[in-house]
C-alpha cells in the first residue's frame, strides 16, 4: 500500500505530468461537452498524440481524458438536454428540468460534486481491488484465460445499443478481424489478399479511429442542421447543506453501484448511470419529483457514471479485458507503449500502474475545480457549429490513423471501418463489440491453441478446470440467464 | 422480405469467409501438434455467426425491425468526399487532400461563411502537420507539397 501512496504522490511531484493532466482535463471536458464526440472518440483521436510520450504519461493522458469527458457529458445534458456522452443520458432526466426552472447552476454543482466523489471512490477501490484480482489472476493458465475471454465476449451481448444477438455478431466479426494476418504458430497467411502490410494483422488504432470517430462523423452528418435549445446559466454553485442532506446517501450508493458495474467486463458508465438513477428513484422519499428536476436523480446518475470509469479500469489492466470502447482504446494504448496488460503488470510495472491511478485521482480533483468555475465557458464550446467541428475531426482522424506506422493503408482502413461502422450502427449494431472482439480475438485463439496443446487435443478438459468452468458457467448465465428465468416464470404462472 | 436483407448479407459474408478459410494451406501435424489448423478458428467463428444469423432471422420474423430511413444527401456527400480524399492523396498530396476535404465537408454540412471554411481547411491541417512533423517527428507521405517541403 505504501508503494501505491508513494507512486500516487510522485504524480504530484512531476510538473510535466501535472501539466499534461491539467491540459487533458480541459481537452476532455471540451470533448465531453461536444455532442457526439465523447470519451471513446476523443481517446481514439488522442492516442496518436501520445506515441512519443513515456508509457505513464501516455496512459495517464488517456485515463484523464476518460474521466473528464465522462463527467463533462453532464454539462450539455443539463444545459441543452443533449448528453455529451451516452453515460450522461440519465442526467438529462432531471438535470434539464432543473435547468429549465432556472437552477442550471445548482444542477451542474450537484453533478460536479457527485461525479468527483464517485470518481475518487472508484479509484480508491481500484487501488485495493486491482492488486487483489491480479494475485488471483497469477494462477490463470491458458484454459482459464480462454474461459475468461469467452466470458468477456459473452458480456458483449449487453454492451452498446444493439440487441444481444446483434452485439454478439459484432463481437464475432471483431474476433474474426483479429485472425487477419500471419497465423502465430504456422505463419500461414490468412485473409491478407496478398497485402503484406497486413502480415502482422490489422493495427488496432486505425480500426478504432474508423469505428468510433469516422462512423460518428457520418452519424452526425444527419444532424448537421439541428439547432439546440440553450438554457442560460447564471453561476455554478456548490450544493447547499440541504442538498447534501438529500443526496449524500444517493452518492454513496451510486458510487458503489457504478464501481461494481464498471468492474464487470463489458458493462460501462452508461449502464451504471441508468442503474444509479433508477436506484436513486427507488430509495428516494421524493419519487414524484423524479423527471421534474430531482437533485437525487442527477447525483445518482453522475456518481454512478464516473465511478464506473475507475471500476472499468480493473478488468482492463488486471485481465486485459476491456469493458467499453474507451477502455478498449486505453488497452491499445498500453500495448502500443509496450506494457503488457494482465496480472504481471502489477509486479513488473507496479509504479507505472499506481502513477496512472494517481493521474486519474488528480484529474477528478481538477475537473471539480473546472466544473465549478468554468462550466459556463465550456457550455459555450458546445455551440461550435457542427460544420466546423466535424471536418476538424476528419482531419484529426486521418492524420491520427496515418501517424502510428506512417502508412497510408492505415488511413484507408480507418475510412473503410468508418463507413462499415456507420452502416452497422444504422442497422442497429453497436461498434463497441467489434472493437472489443478485435482486441480479445488474439487472446481467445492463442489461449485455445495453448489449451489444446496442454490437454493433447482434448478440448473438453478445459471445462474440467474449476476456474475455467466457473467462467464458462457465468458466460452461459450471461447469455441465457434471462431466458431461463423467463421460462421458469412462465411455467410457474401456467 | 426486408427483414431478411441484413441477416442475408451477414450469412453471405460468413459463407464467403468459410470458403476462403477452406482455401488456406494446412500445416503439417508436426508443427500444429494437438492444436488447431489455421483455418479451424475462423471457420468455427463463422459457424457461430451463422447460428446467430438464424436467431436474428427468427427474431426479425417475430418482430419485424422498423424500416431504416434513407440517409440525407449530407451523409452520401461525406462518403463521396472520402473517395475524393483517396484520389487526391494518391495522385496529388496528403496535405492538399485533407485541406480540400475539410473545406468541402464544411461547406456541404451547411457552413455558409466560405472564408471561415477556407481558414479552417488551411489552419487545421497545417497545425497538425507541424505538430506531427516537428514535435512527434512523423513525416507525411510524399506528394506535391511535401516533396517541396522536405526537398
Amino acid at each position: 500500500m505504501y508503494e501505491a501512496l508513494a507512486a500516487i504522490g510522485s504524480v504530484m511531484l512531476d510538473p510535466y505530468l501535472l501539466m499534461l493532466i491539467f491540459v487533458t482535463t480541459i481537452g476532455g471536458i471540451v470533448i465531453g461537452v461536444l455532442p457526439g464526440l465523447g470519451a471513446t472518440t476523443g481517446a481514439a483521436l488522442l492516442l496518436p498524440f501520445t506515441l512519443t510520450m513515456s508509457p505513464v504519461h501516455a496512459i495517464a493522458v488517456l485515463a484523464t481524458l476518460y474521466v473528464s469527458a465522462t463527467f463533462a457529458g453532464s454539462i450539455t445534458a443539463i444545459l441543452i438536454n443533449t448528453p455529451g456522452t451516452s453515460a450522461a443520458a440519465a442526467t438529462t432526466f432531471d438535470g434539464f428540468p432543473l435547468a429549465q426552472r432556472g437552477e442550471a447552476g445548482r444542477a451542474l454543482g450537484i453533478a460536479v460534486v457527485a461525479s468527483t466523489i464517485g470518481g475518487i471512490f472508484s479509484i480508491i477501490v481500484l487501488c485495493f481491488a486491482a492488486p487483489m484480482l491480479a494475485r488471483v489472476a497469477y494462477e490463470f493458465r491458458p484454459p482459464e484465460y480462454f474461459a475468461l475471454t469467452i466470458f468477456g465476449l459473452s458480456m458483449l451481448a449487453s454492451v452498446g445499443a444493439g440487441g444481444a444477438v446483434r452485439n454478439l455478431i459484432g463481437g464475432i466479426f471483431g474476433v474474426w478481424l483479429a485472425t487477419i494476418g500471419a497465423e502465430r504458430v504456422t505463419s500461414i497467411e490468412r485473409f491478407m489478399f496478398g497485402n503484406y502490410e497486413l502480415y502482422e494483422g490489422l493495427s488496432f488504432v486505425p480500426v478504432m479511429i474508423g469505428l468510433f470517430a469516422i462512423s460518428e462523423l457520418l452519424v452526425q452528418s444527419k444532424k448537421a442542421h439541428l439547432v439546440a435549445e440553450v438554457i442560460s446559466l447564471k453561476a455554478v454553485k456548490l450544493p447547499s447543506k440541504e442538498d447534501y442532506k438529500r443526496i449524500w446517501r444517493t452518492i454513496a450508493r451510486s458510487s458503489g453501484i457504478g464501481t461494481f458495474i464498471g468492474i464487470l467486463p463489458a458493462e460501462g458508465a452508461t449502464v451504471a448511470s441508468m442503474i444509479g438513477y433508477s436506484e436513486a428513484r427507488r430509495w428516494s422519499k421524493n419519487k414524484e419529483e423524479f423527471g421534474k428536476g430531482a437533485v437525487e436523480g442527477i447525483a445518482g446518475a453522475e456518481a454512478a457514471n464516473n465511478a464506473a470509469t475507475g471500476g472499468a479500469m480493473v478488468p482492463t489492466m488486471v485481465l486485459g479485458i476491456p469493458g467499453s470502447g474507451t477502455t478498449a482504446i486505453i488497452l491499445v494504448g498500453l500495448m502500443v507503449h509496450g506494457l503488457r496488460p494482465g496480472p504481471y503488470l502489477f509486479t513488473e510495472q507496479v509504479d507505472t500502474v499506481y502513477q496512472i491511478f494517481g493521474a486519474m485521482l488528480v484529474a477528478n480533483i481538477i475537473f471539480l475545480a473546472m466544473g465549478l468555475y468554468a462550466a459556463k465557458l465550456f457550455a459555450r464550446i458546445s455551440m461550435v457549429p457542427t460544420s466546423i467541428l466535424w471536418p476538424i475531426v476528419f482531419a484529426l482522424s486521418v492524420i491520427g490513423a496515418y501517424s502510428l506506422s506512417a502508412s497510408l493503408l492505415d488511413v484507408w482502413i480507418a475510412l473503410i471501418f468508418g463507413v462499415v461502422g456507420f452502416f452497422a450502427r444504422r442497422h442497429g449494431f453497436s461498434v463497441a463489440p467489434i472493437a472489443v472482439g478485435l482486441i480479445l480475438g488474439h487472446m481467445v485463439e492463442v489461449n485455445l491453441q495453448n489449451s489444446l496443446k496442454m490437454f493433447d487435443g482434448a478440448w473438453w478438459l478445459i471445462a474440467a478446470q474449476p476456474l475455467a468452468l466457473l467462467f464458462l458457467v457465468l458466460s452461459f448465465l450471461g447469455l441465457f440467464g434471462s431466458q431461463i428465468v423467463k421460462m421458469i416464470t412462465k411455467q410457474k404462472n401456467s | 422480405m426486408r427483414s431478411l436483407v441484413i441477416p442475408g448479407i451477414i450469412a453471405l459474408f460468413s459463407v464467403v469467409i468459410i470458403y476462403l478459410a477452406l482455401q488456406l494451406r494446412t500445416s503439417p501435424p508436426l508443427i500444429v501438434g494437438a492444436s488447431m489448423q489455421p483455418r479451424s478458428f475462423p471457420i468455427f467463428l463463422m459457424v457461430i455467426n451463422l447460428l446467430l444469423v438464424g436467431i436474428m432471422i427468427w427474431q426479425n420474423l417475430k418482430n419485424p425491425p422498423e424500416p431504416v430511413k434513407m440517409e440525407g444527401p449530407t451523409t452520401w456527400i461525406s462518403i463521396g468526399l472520402f473517395a475524393l480524399f483517396y484520389m487526391l492523396t494518391t495522385y496529388a498530396d496528403f496535405f492538399i487532400a485533407i485541406a480540400a476535404v475539410v473545406f468541402l465537408l464544411s461547406v456541404s454540412w451547411g457552413e455558409r461563411r466560405l472564408l471561415v471554411a477556407g481558414l479552417v481547411a488551411l489552419t487545421v491541417p497545417l497545425t497538425l502537420f507541424l505538430i506531427f512533423d516537428e514535435v512527434l517527428k512523423i513525416r507525411f507521405p510524399r506528394g506535391l507539397i511535401t516533396n517541396w517541403y522536405y526537398g
